[in-house]
C-alpha cells in the first residue's frame, strides 16, 4: 500500500513529469536521484546528495514510515532501552530538505528505461538511483531455518519484531536457563554484532537471572574485536558466557525449531531461548534486479558505489561488495557521502574527487563498559583498503574509566550518526 | 483541477527553498567525520562539537592526537588515516 503526504505529492508530480508547476516558476530542471531504502545508507544518501545539489528531485522510497535502526537493539534486548528509541521517521529528510519521501515497497528496478516500480502501482524515473535495501536472511542456508522459524527462534537481526520476540523469550526465561547465540560465518551484517549482543544478554542475566548461561555457537574461529571481548567477558560474565568457537564443534549446521533443537556436528542443544543468526546476502530487490554476483552481494566501484553491473546505480551499505570495509551503519553513512559525492561530479560533468570513508563502531559490554574499532579507507590497487598504521581497536588492558569513556561515547556516537543519518 | 492548483503552491515553495539552498562544500573525507560529530560538526550528544573551537585549535588538536601528543579513546587512531595537509583541509571544510 502507498500512502502519499502532500509533500510527498508534490515530489511525484515533479518526477513524473508533470513540470509544468517548476517550469512556471523557472525552477532549473536539476537531476532526478531516487533512493531506495531509508536505513543509515539511503537516508544519507538522499541528505547529502540534496546538500551537494540543491537543485535535484529526490525521491526516498522505504517500505515503512519508519526505519528501526539495528545499533543499540542489543540494548533493548537486554531492557536498558525501549525499542522506541531506535525509531527513525523522514520527517526532516521531507520538511529540511524538500526530499519526497515514499512510503511504498519497490519490487522492480529497470536500468534501461532507467524506472522504479512499487508494489503501489508507481512507476519513479531517475538519472542516477542509489539503492541501499540492507540484508536478507537467506531462508534455508541453515537447515530447517526458514521464516517460520524465526518466528519460533528469533533472528532479531533486522530490528523491530524480532527484537521485541527475543526480549519477551528473555524475559520469560527461568533464572537458570540457558540461552543460545547462533553467529554466522563471514560476510553478515555487523561484524561483532553477535558479541555485543552475547555481553548485554548476560548483563541482563547477571542481574536479573543470575543462574543463567549463555552459550554462543559460532561458525568462525576469530571475530571483531575478539580479544577485547573476551578481556571483559572475563571481568565481567566468566561464569556466564561460553564461546565456542567452529573449531570446537560450534557449527550450527541444523536446526528444528518446533522442536527447540540446535544441533552441531556432535551435539544436539536444547536450550530455553535461542537466538538464531543465520546467513545473509544483499536484500531480495538487489537480488531481483541483477546488482548482486554469485556471492549474493552487489559490486561496485570502490572509487565511487556504481554498479559494476548496471550504470547509474549506485549500491551502498551492507548490501554492497566494500572490499575491507564492514557491513556497518556508520560504513553505509560514509559510503552514502562517497556515491553522493560522484553523483554530484558526475553530474556536473566533474571527476569524481579520490574515494575516502571511515568506519567506527562502539560495541557495549555492559552500560559503563565500550570498545571501539576504527577504520580510514581509500582506494589502493583497485580495492577499498584500510589505510596502514591507522584504526584498530581500542587498547588491551585499559582502565575501567577508558571503558566508561567509551560507553558515554557509544552514546554519543549513536546521537550523530542518527543525526547525521536523519537529521 | 483544484487539487493541482494547491500541489502547484506547494511546489512553488518548495522550487524557490530548493533555489534559495546553497550547495554544500563537496569534500567527502571531510564530512566522513560528521557521522560521530554530527552534520557541519554540530554535535548533538556526548562527541564534542567543533563550532567551539576555532580552525587553529583544531588543526593543533588534530595534529597532536596524530603524533600522540594528546591522549585519546579514538581519535589518534583515525587521524593516523590522514595527512596533516588533510587534516588541515578538514578542519578548513569544516570552517568554511
Amino acid at each position: 500500500m502507498m500512502k502519499i503526504s502532500r509533500r510527498t505529492f508534490t515530489g511525484l508530480v515533479g518526477l513524473a513529469g508533470a513540470a509544468s508547476a517548476f517550469g512556471l516558476v523557472g525552477c532549473a530542471s536539476g537531476p532526478r536521484v531516487v533512493v531506495v531504502g531509508g536505513g543509515f545508507g539511503g537516508a544519507t544518501a538522499a541528505k547529502y546528495v540534496k546538500r551537494y545539489i540543491p537543485d535535484a528531485h529526490v525521491t526516498l522510497i522505504d517500505g515503512a514510515k519508519t526505519h528501526v535502526t539495528c545499533p543499540f537493539s542489543n540494548t533493548v534486548l537486554a531492557g536498558i532501552n525501549p525499542l522506541s528509541m531506535l525509531e527513525r521517521n523522514f520527517d526532516a529528510l521531507a520538511n529540511k530538505y524538500g526530499i519526497a519521501v515514499v512510503t511504498d515497497m519497490v519490487t522492480a528496478i529497470d536500468p534501461v528505461t532507467k524506472v522504479v516500480k512499487t508494489k503501489g502501482g508507481v512507476s519513479i524515473g531517475y538519472d542516477k538511483l542509489v539503492v541501499s535495501p540492507g540484508v536478507d536472511m537467506k531462508w534455508g542456508a541453515l537447515e530447517g531455518y526458514d521464516e517460520a522459524a524465526s518466528m519460533i527462534m528469533p533472528h532479531a537481526w533486522k530490528a523491530g519484531p524480532q527484537t521485541t520476540l527475543l526480549r519477551q523469550q528473555l524475559e520469560a526465561m527461568p533464572n537458570g536457563g540457558t540461552v543460545i547465540i547462533s553467529a554466522p560465518g563471514n560476510p553478515y551484517r555487523c561484524p561483532p554484532g553477535p558479541y555485543e549482543r552475547a555481553s548485554l544478554i548476560a548483563y541482563y542475566l547477571k542481574t536479573q537471572k543470575p543462574k543463567s548461561k549463555l552459550i554462543i555457537l559460532d561458525a568462525k574461529d576469530a571475530f571483531s574485536k575478539d580479544k577485547l571481548f573476551k578481556e571483559g567477558w572475563e571481568k565481567m560474565y566468566d561464569n556466564i558466557i561460553e564461546w565456542v568457537p567452529a573449531a570446537k564443534n560450534g557449527k550450527v549446521i541444523r536446526v528444528d525449531a518446533k522442536a527447540g533443537v540446535l544441533e552441531t556436528d556432535f551435539d544436539k542443544f536444547k536450550p530455553a531461548v535461542a537466538n538464531v543468526i543465520p546467513p545473509q546476502s544483499a536484500a531480495a530487490i538487489a537480488l531481483a534486479s541483477g546488482l548482486a554476483d554469485k556471492s549474493g552481494f552487489c559490486p561496485v566501484d570502490p572509487n565511487t558505489f556504481e554498479s559494476t553491473i548496471h550504470k547509474d546505480i549506485f549500491v551502498i551499505g551492507d548490501a554492497c561488495v566494500a572490499g575491507e570495509m564492514p557491513k556497518s551503519g556508520y560504513s553505509a553513512n560514509s559510503q552514502a557521502k562517497v556515491a553522493a559525492g560522484a553523483i554530484a561530479a558526475m553530474v556536473m560533468g566533474d571527476k569524481p574527487a579520490p574515494m575516502s570513508a571511515i568506519n567506527t563502531c562502539y560495541s557495549l559490554l555492559a552500560p559503563d563498559y565500550g570498545i571501539s574499532v576504527s577504520g580510514i579507507y581509500s582506494v589502493q590497487d583497485g580495492k577499498i583498503a584500510g589505510i596502514k598504521g591507522s584504526g584498530g581497536v581500542s587498547p588491551s588492558g585499559a582502565p575501567y574509566q577508558f571503558r566508561k569513556k567509551e560507553a558515554d561515547f557509544a552514546s554519543g556516537w549513536y546521537a550523530g550518526i542518527c543525526q547525521d543519518s536523519w537529521g | 483541477m483544484k487539487r493541482f492548483v494547491v500541489t502547484s503552491a506547494v511546489g512553488l515553495g518548495l522550487a524557490l527553498a530548493a533555489t534559495a539552498a546553497q550547495a554544500a562544500p563537496i569534500n567527502v573525507m571531510a564530512d566522513a567525520c560528521s557521522g560521530c560529530h554530527g552534520t557541519d560538526g554540530q554535535s548533538l550528544g556526548a562527541m564534542p562539537a567543533f563550532n567551539t573551537k576555532t580552525a587553529a585549535e583544531l588543526k593543533k588538536m588534530l595534529r597532536d592526537y596524530r603524533s600522540g601528543a594528546r591522549e585519546a579513546t579514538i581519535m589518534d587512531r583515525i587521524t593516523k588515516g590522514y595527512s596533516e595537509a588533510q587534516l588541515d583541509a578538514i578542519v578548513d571544510s569544516f570552517k568554511k
